[in-house]
């Protein structure tokens, strides 16, 4: 009995040795980890969670031309930056979805110089998805006030989409009808695209850039140039940055054609003038030609004898060969 | 101890729901696993962002694990069996976090952070909390100690006071009585709540999506990477991420199950 204990203690003390020795190791390693990262200068980057692809792909880029200047992002809903911003007063860069939510931290006095006119990299389109096969048949704004087509609608206290649900179902005049119709009200717009990917909404809208990453379990319809929102996505410097000039170098690469060429590989519209209207809906067909990418960049990953030629897909042949090599999307 | 099942319909009953609840899971698994089908599965599971990020799991969750358990099992044992002043207070102080949201957690987390006099401790060493994997293990720790502590005070609250009472009448110190007689007496308490807390850790993330906020690579532990990832319409990433993380808690849980045994924590 007595030897029994004895041993089973011996297992005790040893089992604490390698504990403390396993913790001791940790806490070195991270003195280690604290001493390289030293030298470099780290830029903080808040960037809203949609543009995550587009910028990861800049990042790779700017990082190998300065490998001086690593940049970190902090991604989050748009919604939650401006809580953060306030209380950390940390950052250097900001890029959220909306610049509603970068004129916030602008009247809030966070910003640098922010100019509306040149400081924006790229927008966000609107087009209708529906689930693979469209099976309601759905064409036009005016089909969501149909009965029983489930819509999805986003929530337009959290996020933009919502706003500009509200908007164009208004203009169309069936706002009170589609209401009826809504059964998902969506915090953020990935939710409309994954409810569509698992069918479990008839239709919605979102921005061409988020149907890009569901072509292969949506379809995708352009909406008319009446009812086709542009969204500007800008981009700021932060007054607090550690690092101004070298932020300034990066938003300067966003802005550039390079930069801009990034994003329109991720749907975006980078045509450097919009035409639209007081609302912000579309006036011509400047973005027609993307609308006809989008839709047979979903024709291309779906049907296997699709050509993928810059002719038919533009810059979308990232995406589509992305999602090709994969019945479930990855990257 | 165990009742003979056969005969009456109340054991068949109690069975028949414990099978059709784990038949629930098993299908909830299986059906995701099939939606994602072996070709993709062996894709996810060859890519290394997969490891990489169920490695920073595992470490981040271990390290905070062992920081409260450092300071879980002395907080446990006091609460369990010493007398002080505010006793009570204390005790459900440390409930507090078990039952608070973790949102509310990371969001007090970043009120303290960049307050005096954690500002000038960072600016002094150049170590910034937050936004990296220190925030990561500073959002482990504060959620799970506390837990911790309680797990603690349940197991040692589950040893008699006699054998103390016995050692210290033999002569031992409180020190000696607490190695030799009470964390031995503690061990398959402390396993199983060691268990509870790693798995607490490492599923967390409301604390993170507050505080830390996601660098790729650098903090997004598996729950908040499935998140992420969500966030970017990439369904196989979230479905073959939650499989190893399903995977990862049922070889935790029963490889401690064969080390502790049976425990009074579960």
């Amino acid at each position: 009995m007595k030897n029994f204990f004895k041993s089973s203690k011996g297992k005790e003390f040893m089992m604490k040795l390698i504990n403390n020795l396993v913790v001791f190791l940790f806490i070195s390693s991270f003195f280690l980890v604290t001493h390289t990262y030293g030298g470099e200068k780290r830029l903080l980057f808040h960037a809203g969670l949609g543009q995550r692809m587009a910028l990861n792909e800049i990042k790779a880029v700017f990082e190998k031309r300065n490998p001086d200047i690593k940049v970190n992002f902090s991604y989050k809903g748009s919604g939650y930056f401006i809580a953060d911003i306030t209380r950390s007063k940390q950052g250097d860069l900001f890029m959220p979805g909306e610049e509603f939510y970068l004129m916030q931290a602008g009247e809030r006095g966070f910003l640098t110089d922010y100019d509306p006119k040149t400081d924006i990299p790229a927008y966000f389109v609107t087009v209708i998805i529906t689930p693979k096969g469209n099976p309601k048949n759905i064409k036009r704004i005016e089909d969501f006030a149909r009965p029983g087509i489930k819509v999805g609608l986003g929530n337009p206290r959290s996020c933009a989409i919502g706003i500009w649900h509200q908007k164009t179902f208004r203009k169309a005049g069936i706002w009170d009808k589609v209401k009826e119709n809504a059964t998902l009200s969506a915090k953020c717009i990935p939710e409309l695209g994954n409810a569509t990917q698992h069918r479990a909404i008839d239709a919605t809208i979102v921005w061409a850039t988020t149907a890009v990453l569901y072509l292969r379990d949506v379809e995708i319809i352009p909406i008319e140039h009446k009812y086709r929102g542009i969204i500007r996505l800008p981009v700021g410097v932060l007054k607090f940055a550690r690092y101004r000039e070298e932020s300034q170098k990066l938003m300067d690469f966003i802005l550039s054609e390079e930069g801009r060429a990034i994003f329109h590989k991720h749907a975006y519209a980078i045509n450097p003038v919009i035409p639209v209207d007081k609302q912000a809906f579309c006036l011509d067909g400047t973005t027609d030609k993307d609308m006809e990418y989008l839709v047979n960049a979903a024709k291309a990953v779906k049907d296997e004898s699709f050509p993928v030629t810059k002719e038919t897909i533009g810059d979308l042949a990232g995406q589509v060969l992305r999602q090709k090599k994969t019945k479930r999307a990855g990257d | 101890m165990a009742l003979r099942s056969r005969g009456g319909w109340w054991p068949a009953l109690c069975i028949g729901i414990t099978a059709s609840i784990l038949a629930v899971y098993i299908l909830l698994v299986t059906s995701n696993w099939i939606y994602l089908g072996w070709h993709d599965t062996l894709y996810f599971f060859s890519k290394s962002r997969m490891w990489e990020r169920f490695w920073l799991t595992v470490w981040t969750a271990t390290v905070s694990t062992s920081f409260s358990l450092f300071i879980g099992i002395p907080a446990g044992y006091a609460l369990s069996r010493f007398r002080f002043p505010c006793r009570y207070l204390f005790a459900s102080i440390i409930d507090l976090p078990i039952v608070v949201s973790p949102a509310v957690v990371g969001a007090f987390l970043f009120g303290i952070t960049t307050r005096f006099p954690f500002d000038w401790i960072s600016e002094y060493y150049g170590i910034y909390i937050g936004r990296n994997v220190y925030g990561v293990l500073l959002v482990q720790f504060t959620v799970t100690a506390a837990f911790c502590a309680r797990l603690m005070k349940a197991s040692f609250d589950m040893i008699p006071v006699r054998f103390e009472a016995v050692s210290h009448s033999l002569g031992a110190s409180p020190l000696r009585t607490f190695f030799k007689v009470v964390l031995p007496m503690a061990k398959n308490g402390i396993i199983a709540s060691m268990i509870v807390v790693w798995a607490r850790a490492a599923a967390e993330w409301e604390g993170l999506m507050l505080f830390v906020g996601a660098t790729e690579g650098k903090t997004d532990i598996m729950p908040f990477a499935i998140y992420l990832d969500w966030n970017g319409g990439m369904m196989g990433w979230v479905t073959s991420m939650s499989i190893v993380c399903i995977l990862m808690a049922v070889s935790a849980i029963s490889a401690m199950k064969l080390i502790g045994g049976r425990s009074n924590v579960w």
